[in-house]
């Protein structure tokens, strides 16, 4: 099997399709290339003999070398004779943009594609697509995602891996946004090749992702048991994400069984993930704040949450959402309560959770998270900062950030409000400390963070 | 009983057409993966039902085996509370007469004879093949805990004893495996132990399609399949 490095490395890459004519995704591909890709680009059209600057080639075979990439972006009945002029130049990874194929339904479609598929397996290529929108990769330049009223997100470590086209656009353009930082994403279309699985696999090696994101309707056929052996291994490397869409089922299956009749897909896909180590989310919310939380979070190692406030209300609500979904928000331990009692003024609550009170400043809270970093019956700090009341400064954030890094524990923070709970929050994530408006929402991405630690200890032997 | 193995008993059944293995088949199956069923003695006459009973032990039950009888109480081809060797005769020799009258021109394989187990708690262990990730394995409490609240938990082939522990800890009425208004804990882990052999069963017969246990009757110590049924893939089924 070929490599998938040359999708997501190529030195150069060949666009089949290319075109000068605006609101073309030729045009919009090779637009992408020229921006980004420092390798070297050859456009290929017979109508042309340059292209925004750049020499245009009218056949594959006048390509003075054989392209590590070549990105298709032609009629789907042309896709068959590029494809084996591709495999004669000696190019052996393809993306096919091009629909036209087994998604139209259509006798003509399915042949055209089961003929690709064979001219693929002669020549030995692997082919991303076709009916995709292919690779956004941040660190290589190769973008293929040709949709133009977007923006592309910044350099990052988080990979997106897509059945979706159109979500995997849209989901970069809110990460850009939002400001969360990318590797790669792919979206394969038709999958005829590459698959989810080749792909984790991929990605499980690549030391620019650190989260492996995944839109998954289903599987291709007994690929199963491969793609729970690759996540478990991945898994151990770095936390895998998966939305399941999809889940009410197929009505059709033929009930052989009592058993088969309970099964319908999503229980099984529901068993597999938790076998390999997989986070599944419920919710487009639920997957962005876990994907922040795993970015910016160190393993959390208990179930001990302690909560720092300065509101009490907000307190008690994030002490049901984390009881809720299984945590300990433990009572403060004598020797802890006596230490915060001869720190605190007398109306402050040591208590967990610790209310600093509406009349606390960033001493306050310094002085609080230093003590509480440091021991080890706290797995996790949850800092309620209100920006609201008067005696805050804003001097604390960095040190949270801080003692963020040197507890080696995870540190969070909620706050709720405009401006100045905006202003607060991007400065803290900024540093790494995850911000969350919602008590519900925090517990429940941390949560899945305690679920990935716990996969992660009760495997490493 | 028979000694042939899972392999000798699943081609006779697809040479003789036949998609659903019959009582002692499937029993005889589930045994040689070590999953635990009643002790059973398929017989022919009211004869071999008396110098039998005494070995399989009281009370017995007395159910026909045909491949052509699926309600087999309809055809009074079954009998329970059988304690002893008279009445085992008694009872095999009016099924058989039974069956003849109502069901003329059945197969028949003979009647199979079998200890009835204990009351215990009840639970179901099913297996499948699933398309996407194969050999798959379900559990569940007996009842309306499936039957109504759909209350099962899932693990694919290859399954460990500690994915099949967690996998009966994870369905929402597990705290009822944990003994309830006096009824003692039951055994988890002879529960695991016949999940792991169920998912065995599976990966190393391509040509079963679907197993169910149910009822599995789990005790304070130790847990039997009661009921065994085995279903084959119809020839031409790709998968």
């Amino acid at each position: 099997m070929v490599s998938l490095s040359k999708f997501f490395n190529p030195q150069s890459v060949a666009i089949i399709g290319a075109t000068p004519k605006e609101g073309k995704v030729g045009r919009a591909i090779l637009e992408n290339f020229i921006a980004k890709f420092k390798g070297r680009i050859y456009p290929v059209n017979p109508n042309y003999d340059e292209i925004l600057g750049l020499k245009c080639y009218r056949k594959i075979r006048d390509i003075p070398e054989p392209p590590d990439l070549a990105v298709i972006a032609i009629p789907a009945p042309s896709v068959p004779e590029a494809l084996i002029e591709l495999g004669e130049k000696g190019n052996r990874a393809v993306v096919i943009i091009s629909g036209g194929f087994r998604e139209t339904g259509t006798k003509e479609g399915a042949e055209l594609e089961d003929r690709i598929v064979k001219i693929a397996r002669e020549y030995g290529m692997r082919i991303i697509g076709p009916n995709c929108i292919g690779i956004f990769d941040n660190w290589s330049g190769v973008d293929t995602f040709f949709t133009t009223k977007m923006r592309k997100p910044p350099k990052g470590h988080v990979a997106f891996i897509s059945q979706s086209g159109a979500f995997a656009t849209a989901l970069m353009d809110w990460m850009a946004y939002h400001g969360i930082g990318v590797s790669r994403a792919i979206s394969y279309g038709n999958k005829v090749d590459v698959d989810d699985v080749d792909l984790l696999e991929f990605l499980g090696d690549d030391d620019k992702t650190r989260v492996i994101l995944m839109y998954i309707e289903g599987l291709k056929p007994s690929r199963g048991r491969l793609f729970i052996e690759v996540a478990k291994k991945v898994s151990m490397k770095k936390p895998i994400v998966v939305y399941k869409a999809g889940k009410t089922g197929r009505g059709s299956r033929a009930a052989a069984s009592h058993t088969a009749a309970l099964a319908g897909d999503y229980s099984v896909y529901k068993a597999a993930f938790k076998q390999a180590g997989i986070i599944e989310v419920d919710s487009f919310d639920e997957m962005m704040d876990v994907v922040r939380v795993f970015l910016d979070q160190p393993l959390m190692k208990g179930d001990r949450v302690y909560i720092v406030t300065d509101a009490g209300g907000v307190g008690v609500m994030l002490t049901d959402a984390l009881t809720s979904v299984g945590f300990e928000v433990p009572l403060t331990p004598p020797d802890l309560r006596e230490k915060l009692r001869s720190m605190l003024p007398p109306h402050c609550i040591v208590d967990n959770p610790i209310d600093l009170t509406g009349d606390t400043d960033d001493e306050r809270y310094v002085r609080v998270l230093e003590v509480l970093s440091k021991r080890s019956d706290v797995d996790a700090i949850v800092v309620v900062a209100l920006p609201q009341v008067p005696g805050i400064k804003g001097v604390f954030v960095d040190y949270i950030a801080k003692i963020k890094e040197e507890s080696g524990k995870p540190v969070l923070a909620l706050t709720i409000g405009s401006e100045y709970s905006i202003e607060t929050s991007k400065k803290l994530q900024e540093r790494g400390v995850t911000v969350f408006e919602s008590p519900e929402r925090l517990a429940r991405a941390l949560k899945a963070l305690r679920t990935y630690s716990l996969y992660i200890s009760r495997h490493l032997k | 009983m028979t000694t042939m193995s899972p392999r000798e008993i699943i081609s006779r059944a697809i040479s003789e057409g036949r998609f659903k293995l019959l009582e002692h088949e499937a029993y005889s199956i589930a045994n040689y993966y070590g999953i635990p069923t009643p002790r059973a003695v398929l017989v022919k006459t009211p004869e071999e039902a008396r110098d039998y009973a005494d070995k399989v032990g009281y009370p017995l039950v007395a159910k026909i085996v045909s491949p052509d009888i699926t309600h087999k109480s309809d055809v009074g081809g079954v009998k329970l509370f059988i304690n002893s060797r008279e009445e085992a005769y008694n009872a095999v020799k009016e099924i058989l007469e039974n069956v003849s009258n109502r069901a003329p021109g059945a197969r028949i394989e003979g009647v199979i004879i079998y200890r009835m187990a204990p009351p215990g708690l009840e639970v179901i262990v099913g297996g499948i093949r699933d398309d996407v990730f194969g050999p798959t394995v379900m559990f569940g409490l007996g009842g309306i805990f499936v039957e109504v609240m759909r209350d099962v938990s899932f693990r694919i082939y290859p399954i460990t004893i500690e994915d099949a522990l967690e996998m009966i800890n994870e369905i929402r009425s597990s705290a009822i495996l944990n003994g309830y208004r006096g009824q003692p804990p039951v055994d988890k882990y002879a529960l695991a132990d016949i999940i792991v052999k169920t998912s065995k069963l599976l990966a190393e017969n391509e040509e079963i399609e679907a197993v169910d246990l149910n009822p599995v009757i789990a005790y304070q110590q130790g847990a039997i399949a009661v009921d065994v049924r085995v279903i084959l893939r119809h020839s031409g089924k790709q998968h």
